[in-house]
Formats: structure tokens, C-alpha cells, sequence
């Protein structure tokens, strides 16, 4: 892992590797350009899904790095988190925002894809579970 | 890291200065329940200023104190979010759920908190 | 085989590079395309473009065409140059072109047919790279005007200690509404203010999107401590509004702008008084 490629990978077992994963993606953000609403939109979503992953995959990790658009005319920040935990059942029933077990991961996972511009997530029962969302520069 | 709080006239105020891990969120909304029965706290101000990020867990977190905190008999204003994490709170959807006074800084929490608590004194009166 | 033919035209289009390429500005002139540009000038840039052409036509590769194409249309654009003056020298270039071909190869029909088969595909796509950049280039100006005008056009006014008015006008997209709410919230925190009049008078049309943007703001401000009141949403709007099903009974609506400062007035205790003169 070079410094140049701007990539990092946290492992997240315990609420102390949120707050690490929330600083590495603060401050990658930071770098790119984003404005202060922006990098704490891309913060906070990193905080919701990672929370996701130490309540009840116990353990995965996250990796933020710089991306660019499939047509290449926008540059921005891709973060993907990636457990082996239980898997999801009912994702379109989670993205509402509506029920989930312990009451958090609805707003957790339909927060982080509000936040976002870009949300993806798959996801099978037993196997775990991969999300990668993605924040354009604006324009300016 | 223990977070300091602070006896003014009957309010307690609470400074959160960093970002806090989970162990230190449960502890302090302890510390915090426990402090307003022992002086019989009459209203509660938590100060946000240093956090420049407030995730849907710290946002129930806040809710949680508020509710827990009213059955105690103190009401709760929370001052200083920041404008950024005032959007990514509404954008996180955690509005519908979210009934915590707020205010602008401490001295507004202050006056809001008088007004509150005066609006109750008043309502038990008549 | 095709290739050769290329080469053949390119060869064509060279060799009699004076003749044509004369020919083509004398055309341009007469149809008023070369106004306000002096003799050295057109010379200059025709032949340039002439080359240009030329060489793609000899190496079948369009980065250059694609390239210049760039370079003209960023300053037709920035000079207000119609889209005639562009595009029609490139339609003039090409009709020159064919008419030389008819007329060299009158008398070799199979030839000619070869010729105009590998001519056409090359000159359509000449003259679309260059429509597109200037398309493009365009698009990029025009939304460069709508984000200066944007920021122009919402103005955050602080009218009293503690009150800010933000009358709206004109539509109002996602893209603007986030950057109203963004400046909205800066200014509540500078001023220390505790109520804001979003007023919507001229606010043509409110729909779900900008329902939804105004009900964010409302929570948005609140959270820094600050009251919403929201004025001017005309009878139209209301009954979009109410047919829509969003939820408004949250808001602190009032008539108009003058009902809505004294509304805010009297959620601050301040009284209004008329003094005898």
C-alpha cells in the first residue's frame, strides 16, 4: 500500500476502530477538497455502517479510498465494508429505515445511503454482507 | 477519561470535549443520572461544541438521557451542534424520532431551560 | 484497400490545398461567416483547420480534429459566436470537398462511388465531434451562469437582533435547496439568531421536492436553536401541498412576510408600537 494511492483499511472489531475509521475517512475528505458539511456527511456515514458491523458481524473492515466515475468527469471518495456476520434477509425492508432487530440498523443503513450519492449493498443470509457507498466533489 | 460536571445554580453542565467511545458514552449518562438525583437537579445542559460528528447512535444516546432525565424531574436542552452536523442529522432521517431541546450556545440553553422549566412551574399552578 | 483510398483523398485535399482551401474562405465570406475578423487572422486559422481536416482524412485518427474542435468552440463560446459561424464553415469545408471529388472523378462512376463511400463516414463525424464540443462547451457556460446566479439570488438578510429573513425566487432544485440550507445555517450561527422567515412569495411552483427541502430546513434550524416561520405560499401551492399529503402541520406558516415579522416579533417578546407624532 503506497502512500500515493490514498488507501486505507481499518479493521473493525470495537467501537474505539469506529472512531479510528471516522478519523481516516474525516481526513482523506479533508484532503480531496470536500466542505466541512460533505466530509461530516461521508464521517457519519462511515460511523453508521461500521457501527453495523461491530453489533452484529462482531468483526469485518472498511477500506476508503479515493474513486473517479465510470465517465471519468467526477472524482470523489468510494468506502467499502465488508463482514461475515449474519447477512441481511429483508434489504429493501432495512433501506426503508423500518424494523430491525436491535432498533438501530434500519436508520444505520438508510441513513448512510441518504447521506451518500452512491449506495450498493449484497448480501446473503449466513454469508455476510459488502456496501460500498460513494460521495462526489460537487461541482463548484 | 472522566468528563467533568458542573453545578451552576440548580442546572448541571456537561462538556463534551472529544469524541467518545462507546464504554465512555454509557458511563457518563450515568455519571449524569446519578449527579441530578443527588442534587436534585432541576434542568441539564450538554454541551456539543467539540464534537464535529453526531452518528445516529450518539444522537440516540442524547434522546435517551433527555427521556431519562424528564422521569428524574430535569429537563435537558443540548447546545452547540455544529451547523454541519445539524444537516447530516436531518439527512440521517433521525428527526422523526428525535425530541431533544436545543439551543444555540450555553447561554441560550440557559434561557431556554428557565423558560421551560418556568412553563412547567406555571402549568402546576393553576 | 479502404485505407488507400483515404490516403487518396488526403493526397487530393493537399495537392490542391491552394485552390480549395481559397475557394472555401471566398464561400465563407460571401455568407457573412467571417465578419470582424481580419485577412491575416482568417488566414491563419483556416489553414490551421485546414490541416487539420487533411491529416485526419491521411491517418484516419480524430484526436486532433477532437482537439481543436475543443480549443474553437471554448472560444466561440466565451466571444458569443453563433453556432452558424462554427458549424457552417466545417458544412462549407465538407460540400467543397465533395464537389471537387464529383467533379475530378465525372468520369469514373465505380471510382467516385468508392471514393464518396469512404469521404462520407469521415466528414460526418468531423462535423459531429466539432457540434458536440460546442453543444458541451455551451452546457458547461450555461451551468456556470445558473450557480452564479443562484448565489446571487438568496440573499440572507438579518433585519432585526436575532430574526433573518430568506426570501426565495425562482425554482427551486436539490442542488440549490442543499446550498440554501448550508448558507442559512452559517448565517443563523454568525448572527445568533432565533427565528428565520423563509418567505416563498416568489417561489413560482412548491412541490414535494421543495416541500421536503423546506421541512428539512425547519428541523435543520431548530437543532441550532432557531424558529422557522414560512410566508407567502400562495392558494395554488397550499392546495398542491395539501393534495401532495406532506405533513406541514409541523411549520409556523403565515400569510405573507409582514404577518410573519410580527409573528416573529411576538415569539421574542418585543413589542411593536406606533409612537404619536
Amino acid at each position: 500500500m503506497s502512500e500515493d494511492e490514498e488507501m486505507t483499511k481499518v479493521n473493525i472489531a470495537s467501537s474505539a476502530d469506529i472512531i479510528a475509521a471516522r478519523g481516516k475517512g474525516r481526513e482523506l475528505a479533508m484532503k480531496m477538497g470536500f466542505n466541512v458539511v460533505d466530509q461530516t456527511k461521508i464521517t457519519t456515514a462511515i460511523s453508521e455502517l461500521t457501527r453495523n458491523i461491530v453489533t452484529y458481524a462482531g468483526k469485518g473492515e472498511v477500506t476508503i479510498e479515493k474513486a473517479q466515475s465510470e465517465t471519468g468527469d467526477k472524482n470523489g471518495i468510494v468506502v467499502v465494508c465488508v463482514d461475515e456476520g449474519p447477512g441481511i434477509k429483508d434489504i429493501g425492508l432495512v433501506l426503508k429505515g423500518g424494523v430491525s432487530t436491535s432498533g438501530s440498523l434500519g436508520l444505520g443503513l438508510s441513513g448512510a445511503k441518504q447521506l451518500m450519492d452512491e449506495f450498493e449493498i449484497k448480501s446473503k443470509p449466513g454469508e455476510g454482507t459488502i456496501i460500498t457507498i460513494k460521495k462526489w466533489l460537487r461541482r463548484r | 477519561m472522566d468528563i467533568p460536571i458542573l453545578k451552576i445554580e440548580d442546572f448541571l453542565v456537561v462538556t463534551i470535549q472529544s469524541e467518545l467511545s462507546d464504554d465512555e458514552i454509557s458511563k457518563l449518562q450515568e455519571d449524569i443520572l446519578l449527579r441530578i438525583k443527588d442534587v436534585g437537579a432541576t434542568g441539564l445542559i450538554i454541551d456539543i461544541t467539540a464534537l464535529d460528528i453526531v452518528d445516529s447512535f450518539m444522537g440516540r444516546t442524547l434522546s435517551n438521557v433527555a427521556a431519562t432525565a424528564e422521569l428524574l424531574g430535569a429537563k435537558t436542552v443540548v447546545v452547540g451542534i455544529r451547523p454541519a452536523v445539524a444537516v447530516t442529522l436531518v439527512e440521517l432521517g433521525i428527526r422523526v424520532k428525535w425530541n431533544v431541546n436545543t439551543a444555540l450556545n450555553l447561554e441560550r440553553g440557559r434561557k431556554l431551560l428557565k423558560q421551560l422549566i418556568g412553563a412547567e412551574q406555571r402549568g402546576g399552578v393553576s | 484497400m479502404s485505407q488507400n483510398l483515404e490516403r487518396e483523398l488526403s493526397a487530393l485535399f493537399e495537392d490542391h490545398a491552394d485552390q480549395l482551401k481559397g475557394q472555401w474562405i471566398t464561400e465563407m465570406r460571401e455568407s457573412g461567416l467571417l465578419e470582424q475578423m481580419s485577412d491575416v487572422e482568417t488566414e491563419a486559422r483556416y489553414t490551421a483547420l485546414y490541416n487539420t481536416v487533411v491529416s485526419t482524412f491521411r491517418t484516419g485518427e480524430f484526436e486532433d480534429v477532437e482537439k481543436y474542435a475543443k480549443i474553437i468552440t471554448e472560444e466561440a463560446v466565451m466571444h458569443d459566436m453563433s453556432v452558424e459561424r462554427i458549424i457552417g464553415g466545417i458544412l462549407k469545408l465538407r460540400d467543397i470537398y465533395e464537389r471537387f471529388i464529383f467533379s475530378k472523378y465525372r468520369d469514373d462512376e465505380e471510382k467516385l462511388y468508392q471514393l464518396l463511400d469512404s469521404y462520407e463516414p469521415i466528414a460526418n463525424n468531423i462535423l459531429t465531434i466539432v457540434t458536440m464540443a460546442f453543444v458541451e462547451e455551451r452546457e458547461r457556460v450555461i451551468h456556470e451562469q445558473q450557480r452564479a446566479m443562484m448565489s446571487l439570488s438568496t440573499p440572507v438578510l438579518q433585519i432585526r437582533e436575532e430574526i433573518l429573513v430568506l426570501p426565495l425566487i425562482g425554482t427551486v432544485d436539490s442542488e440549490r435547496a442543499e446550498q440554501i440550507l448550508e448558507e442559512l445555517l452559517d448565517r443563523i450561527v454568525e448572527v445568533e439568531a432565533s427565528v428565520v422567515i423563509i418567505d416563498l412569495t416568489g417561489v413560482p411552483i412548491i412541490d414535494s421536492l421543495v416541500a421536503n427541502h423546506m421541512i428539512k430546513t425547519v428541523h435543520a434550524a431548530k437543532m441550532l436553536g432557531a424558529d422557522t416561520i414560512i410566508t407567502g405560499i400562495s392558494p395554488a401551492n397550499a392546495q398542491t401541498l395539501a393534495g401532495l399529503g406532506i405533513d406541514i402541520s409541523m411549520l409556523i406558516t403565515k400569510n405573507n412576510l409582514r404577518a410573519g415579522l410580527w409573528h416573529a416579533d411576538k415569539m421574542l417578546g418585543f413589542k411593536v408600537r406606533i409612537e404619536d407624532r
